[in-house]
């Protein structure tokens, strides 16, 4: 088998690979924020314990999990314009994978907050800090601690995800493969290439998380 | 400066705490005791709305609790609180603890709102913890802080919450001893504790619960050696005997 793969073609599309590594760590880091955005607002809606903030955002979640992400990304790439609304592809891409990500960080940090003994917040009511102030100085530090494990999953998801964007024709690193395929015809090579490079985003990612994790487990030894 | 008038309080169908009148005047310390579920979290808990009451009133350094006039968040700078459990932010060293709400409630700036976590790292004798976690700090230690994070706001009244039943033995004089500074210094205070050797020292009012409703009231001296009640009798033979 290896003696009919061809890595001259790898090296002479590597140019090629490299834009879609750019165009897919990009579009990830602008999906991330955006899904951890996303998944603040709708965590912080679903336990405001106030019925008309956390009923939208119980529907957003459930409607996200229990729906593909390639029917989402379809609806929003043909939905949207045939409501008037008018996006380029790259935009409908990362708003899809922003809204799609965001509901499962959402329940990611609600398990978070969760896991916060209910005392330090009476205690944050006892003096007077305010609910957003609470949220931000007691809860939400403690709960991005706990939740770099689950959240670094979730931002592996996302990464792989991305590749569907390729199907609306963004141009990211599955793509590099698939023009490598027909113009050339070697798909063998192409995907093979692609999923080294995906592997190499996966362990930088997880040594950021580590790094981070460890940083804050030091801190609080 | 703390008074309950005719407070009643339900937790669904369970009436916990059953017409209180109850006072405690200005650089006062009440003690109150009594059986596990009598309601004495409660009580201390309501004087800053931590529960909410359901009928009656409690008035809280000339505030009602009950007026919808009343700036809730004012009230509760008034009084500290002090937890059984500490309840410290194990994110925040103890500096930080002590002057997060000075910093973000007084909107001190951050000079003022160190020197004055330091004074009172210091009044609590901890100051050389100051940039510790409370993961590094004993029992007795992380105690400490929380009373020094309670009076950051400087106020007028100081709630304790059991403050050294979940300490080793060990620790609680450290602590008790905080609190006896505290006391002699004309803080007022309601202390929710069964150390009878603080209340005789300190307590100008003893207060003992049952069930909901304040069963005996009275001078600690009288409290502890003439209980008056059968019910308060039998519950401090059981406190004594261990
Ligand atoms: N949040 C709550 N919801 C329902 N019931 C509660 C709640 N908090 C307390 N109770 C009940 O109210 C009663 C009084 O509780 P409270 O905590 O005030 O007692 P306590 O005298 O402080 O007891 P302990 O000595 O065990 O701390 C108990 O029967 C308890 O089970
Ligand atoms: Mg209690």
């Amino acid at each position: 088998m290896l003696s009919t793969f061809n890595f001259r073609v790898i090296w002479d599309y590597m140019g090629l690979f490299l834009q879609g590594l750019w165009a897919t760590a990009w579009i990830s880091a602008i999906g991330l924020t955006g899904a951890l955005s996303v998944g603040i607002i709708a965590c912080m809606m679903r336990i405001s314990g106030k019925k008309f903030l956390s009923a939208p955002a119980i529907a957003y979640i459930e409607l996200i999990r229990s729906t593909p992400l390639l029917v989402q990304l379809y609806f929003f790439y043909f939905g949207l314009p045939s409501l008037g609304i008018r996006f380029t592809e790259y935009q409908t891409g990362i708003f899809a994978l922003s809204l799609n990500s965001g509901a499962y960080m959402a329940e990611i940090l609600r398990a978070g907050v969760q896991s916060i003994p209910g005392g330090q917040v009476e205690a944050g009511i006892a003096f007077g800090l305010n609910y957003l102030q609470r949220l931000r100085y007691i809860i939400l530090p403690q709960a991005i601690g706990v939740t770099i494990p689950p959240m670094l999953g979730q931002t592996i998801v996302l990464v792989k995800d991305s590749a569907l964007l390729s199907l609306i024709s963004v141009f990211e690193l599955t793509r590099a493969s698939q023009i490598l395929t027909s113009e050339r015809f070697m798909p063998a090579e192409g995907f093979l290439t692609v999923a080294v490079f995906y592997l190499l985003l996966y362990y930088i990612l997880k040594s950021l998380s580590g790094w981070w994790q460890r940083r804050l487990i030091h801190r609080q030894a | 400066m703390i008074r309950f008038e005719k407070v009643n309080k339900w937790f669904g169908k369970h009436h916990v705490l059953q017409d209180i009148d109850f006072h405690v005047a200005a650089g006062d310390v009440a003690v109150i005791c009594g059986p596990s579920g009598s309601g004495k979290s409660t009580l201390i808990r309501c004087i800053n709305r931590l529960e909410p009451i359901q009928s009656g009133d409690i008035v809280v350094d000339g505030m009602s609790l009950t007026d919808k006039k009343t700036n809730i968040t004012r009230l509760r700078a008034e009084v500290g609180f002090v937890f059984q459990q500490f309840n410290l932010y194990p994110h925040m060293t103890a500096l930080e603890n002590v002057t997060l709400a000075p910093l973000k409630v007084r909107k001190m700036n951050q000079n003022e709102a160190d020197e004055l976590g330091r004074e009172l790292l210091e009044k609590v004798g901890i100051q050389e913890k100051a940039s510790a976690y409370p993961a590094q700090l004993s029992g007795g230690q992380q105690q400490r802080v929380a009373i020094a994070r309670g009076l950051a706001m400087r106020p007028k009244i100081m709630l304790f919450d059991e403050p050294t039943s979940a300490l080793d033995p060990e620790m609680i004089n450290e602590v008790l001893d905080v609190m006896r500074k505290l006391a002699f210094e004309g803080m007022t205070m309601a202390v929710v504790t069964h150390e009878m050797g603080f209340a005789r020292e300190v307590a100008n009012n003893m207060v003992f619960m049952d069930e909901g409703k304040i069963i005996e009231t009275g001078d600690p001296e009288r409290f502890y050696t003439h209980p008056e009640n059968e019910r308060t009798r039998l519950f401090l033979s059981k406190i004594l005997s261990h």
